[in-house]
């Protein structure tokens, strides 16, 4: 966790529709498929990961040779001019060219039967890639199939069941596995046929997988390249709304969420409070996990420096505590933590008021001020990495006493503005003058323009005549009158501001970390602007509030890191931790976790 | 995919995914905040919103009025309670017939903790009565209830039916009331952090049977180390 910014990483997404449209079966004789439409078989899939493909059309390689793929991938017609060559226990299978990534939660696809020939031995489901192609998919160990002829379904072997109706040609006929109870089940015109099959997909890649036995059999499928017929959407929410409600009747579990083998530590007796053996669900479950959710936010709300928060929050806890204590003696709610332990933690954090103030300061741009007060409170951390935190902390001094003279510069350009148009309005009293003033102020050797000038020789060899000339030209140009307070403040700004940056260049020269030399070179690109923060883009991102918000964050961290604290609140780690295992475990098949949608859950409002 | 013996994560692989989670300090903020107004806190969430600088997501006014009500029911005062539910929103218990059914159970319960038998059975066939016939489930509860005078709080009563003379019998009735206030101001019934926790037990204690990796300590706010 080094660099500040969030890098945006493929989670999870609910809204991320799209098949892969990047087919890698190298040989491939036809064309991918192009699609108008790409829906998503399954809401909530890791469909961004490059590891995770959806099937998209049927192999070119991994089929039997009597059946043959149409061009756009989609279709499959049994070819067999030699009938007999097929044996009474043989078939021709195809399967798609891409496994089904687990992780999707439920994958599927729809089947139009085009040609149901003279038997009807069509088999539709799914098989892993070792599966013999010679076999209708169910007839084998690790293949699972709906057969046309009979209806029946077949879980591996030649053992099936009735299962469902009859199919025929122009039905539709739509196959989906569910990886979060690893069972499939199919529709038949857009009617759900119920689940079938145990054990689909545990441990094994699986694939959409067809078999056909008889001459002109013929099928088209659909692997979301068009609407599908069945309610797929809804039928997934449903089971996503299952699964996570499922999910949430986890009960939480204290010592798993503080660390398993800190059990006989010193902190033994707090622990017990949470393990008391009360009657587990309902209201004193909840009771008693009052006190640990509390902490947790109060730490939270220390971290970030929100005082006011954290004392009106304590003060509450602490007044319901003492409620519920004196009501309901017999059951002790919050087992005490609240009044003891909780109180020092938040005294202890809370007392660091230097920390805050620090931060508080470099939010308001005051750098001078937390430089000053981290010297003074925390010293170790002006000095790690080299001093690379001091050095970002000067570096951001000078950007303010930049943006301090662009505030004066601009406060003088208002009263010249002012002063200006009195005169002209006397003198040419034109409508339009406006305009004129506006066109001046570009030409005109005003501070604005000095700023400029300084800014681009600013790299040692500032011109001392700089500032002397400030004055002698606004005031020669428009009045007689000396310099008025806001121009001496411009002016002042802007000394200072320069001989700052000729001190931090003058220090800093001989530093040639990468990483010291870009950030030097950004703040100084600041300079060349006169408004830097209406400037847009990097240099008003590096001039802007959301820049001092990054400092501040990275001077908080390192403070706290300086005493031997986490970085981050331990809620923020909590999200993150979760999030990281909800990801985990997409990634090795477990389906649920496809329906864990974090930020649908926790974070939109 | 092959049945896995357990892949490992080092930590500074695992520690850069948590770096790669997309969150912001503001959506933390929004989580925080809907704790503090689900679970009651009005003042610390009114201070929250002008620190955070962050819009409460309901009236804060309403909070207030949500926990009295809270209150009100684990000091055992469900008249109060009742009349400030109505004052709130009349159609919450108008058009959830079993939450009042369960109001006016506790309030007979209480008449029977404090002894006042005549006001007891006085009540139970006036109010309660009536709605008994309503339903099978309503009945139920109303005989079990009745039960109590019958046993006088002895030691030797069955469990289930002294248990509603318990604090838990309270906290019950005060959570289901509050619920439903919630529901009413279309907000979650529990606060999104205890399902976020709840999330997190169950996905380590899942991912733990296939991949060894760093476990959060909350306590500490910090990764424990793998072994």
């Amino acid at each position: 966790m080094s660099t500040p910014v969030p890098i945006p990483y493929p989670y999870l997404r609910h809204d991320t529709p799209g098949l892969d449209t990047d087919d890698d079966s190298i040989a491939s004789a036809s064309p991918p498929p192009a699609r108008a439409t790409p829906a998503p078989p399954a809401p909530g899939a890791l469909l961004s990961n490059p590891a995770l493909r959806l099937p998209t059309r049927w192999s070119e390689q991994d089929r039997h040779n009597l059946l043959t793929v149409s061009g756009d991938g989609r279709e499959l017609t049994f070819y067999g001019a030699y009938c007999s060559c097929v044996g009474d226990r043989d078939s021709a299978a195809a399967r798609a060219n891409h496994p089904i990534p687990p992780a999707c939660g439920i994958y599927y696809y729809e089947v139009e039967i085009l040609q149901k020939g003279a038997k009807g031995h069509i088999s539709i489901g799914f098989s892993s890639p070792e599966v013999r192609l010679t076999r209708l998919p169910g007839w084998e160990r690790q293949s699972w199939g709906y057969h046309a002829d009979d209806g029946w379904a077949f879980p591996g072997h030649k053992d099936g069941n009735p299962y469902g109706p009859t199919f025929d040609t122009g039905d539709v006929i739509g196959c989906g596995v569910d990886f979060t109870k690893h069972k499939v089940f199919y529709t038949k015109n857009g009617n759900f046929l119920g689940l079938v099959f145990e054990n689909v997909g545990k441990g094994v890649d699986v694939y959409p997988a067809i078999g056909l036995r008889h001459q002109s059999e013929s099928i088209r499928v659909n692997f979301g390249h068009a609407p599908f017929k069945f309610a797929i959407e809804d039928h997934v929410q449903s089971q996503r709304d299952l699964v996570w409600a499922s999910i949430q009747t986890t009960r939480i579990d204290w010592d798993l969420l503080y660390g398993k083998d800190q059990k006989l530590d010193e902190d033994a007796p707090e622990k017990q409070d949470t393990a008391t053996a009360v009657p587990k669900g309902g209201a004193l479950e909840e009771e008693q996990m009052k006190a640990p959710v509390r902490k947790l936010v109060l730490s939270y709300l220390a971290h970030h420096g929100y005082a006011r928060t954290a004392r009106a929050f304590q003060a509450q806890c602490e007044g319901r505590h003492d409620t519920a204590a004196a009501l309901d003696r017999d059951v002790d709610m919050d087992g005490g933590l609240q009044a003891s332990s909780s109180t020092s933690d938040l005294d202890a954090e809370l007392d660091l008021r230097a920390r805050i103030d620090i931060v508080n300061a470099v939010l308001k741009g005051d750098i001078e001020y937390a430089i000053t007060h981290t010297k003074q409170h925390h010293p170790t951390v002006l000095e790690r990495e080299q001093g690379l935190m001091l050095f970002k902390l000067r570096c951001r001094r000078f950007v303010e006493l930049i943006l301090e003279t662009s505030e004066a510069v601009k406060k003088v350009q208002v009263e010249e503005k002012e002063s200006a148009h009195d005169k002209v309005k006397e003198e040419e009293p034109e409508p339009e003058s406006m305009d004129g003033l506006g066109a001046m102020d570009v030409d005109d050797p005003s501070p604005e323009a000095h700023c400029m000038t300084s800014a681009s020789s600013l790299d040692g060899t500032v011109p001392s005549a700089s500032g002397d000339t400030l004055h002698p030209s606004s005031a020669s140009r428009r009045s007689p009158a000396p310099a008025s307070p806001s121009a001496v403040t411009a002016r002042t700004a802007l000394e200072t501001a320069i001989q700052y940056g000729q001190v931090l260049e003058a220090d800093y020269r001989s530093d040639v970390r990468p990483e010291v030399r870009s950030h030097l070179k950004r703040t100084f690109g600041v300079v060349a602007f006169a408004d830097p923060l209406a400037a847009g883009g990097e240099v008003a991102d590096m001039a802007g509030q959301e820049a001092r918000a990054r400092l501040a964050n990275e001077l908080n961290q390192a403070i706290l890191e300086s005493q031997g604290k986490p970085a981050h609140p331990a809620l923020e780690t909590l999200y993150r931790q979760t999030a990281a295992c909800v990801t985990q475990l997409g990634l090795l098949g477990t389906g649920s976790a496809a329906f864990a949608d974090m930020s649908k859950e926790f974070l939109e409002a | 995919m092959q049945p896995a013996q357990k892949i490992v994560i080092r930590q500074e692989e695992w520690e850069r995914r948590l770096h790669e989670v997309n969150v912001s300090k503001n959506d933390l903020n929004r989580l925080v905040m809907d704790y503090l107004v689900i679970e009651g806190f009005k003042s610390a969430a009114e201070e929250f919103s002008r620190e955070a600088e962050l819009a409460a997501p309901v009236d804060l006014d309403s909070i207030e009025s949500r926990m009295n009500i809270r209150e009100a029911l684990q000091r055992g005062d469900v008249g109060e309670a009742i009349a400030r539910v109505n004052d709130l929103d009349p159609e919450i218990l108008d058009t959830n017939p079993a939450l009042y059914f369960r109001l006016q159970q506790q309030k007979l319960i209480e008449f029977i903790r404090q002894g006042k038998i005549a006001e007891a059975l006085e009540f139970a066939q006036v109010e309660l009565a009536p709605r008994g016939e309503e339903s099978p489930e309503f009945l139920a509860e109303l005989e079990k209830t009745m039960a109590l005078l019958a046993f006088e709080s002895s030691p030797s009563a069955p469990q289930s039916i002294l248990e509603l003379l318990s604090p838990a019998q309270r906290l019950k009735t005060a959570g289901e009331v509050n619920a439903a206030i919630l529901e009413s101001l279309s907000q979650g019934k529990d606060a999104k952090l205890v399902g976020l926790l709840k999330l997190l037990c169950w996905g380590e204690t899942m991912l733990e049977e296939k991949a060894e990796f760093p476990k959060l300590d909350l306590r500490e706010g910090m990764l424990t180390k793998l072994q």
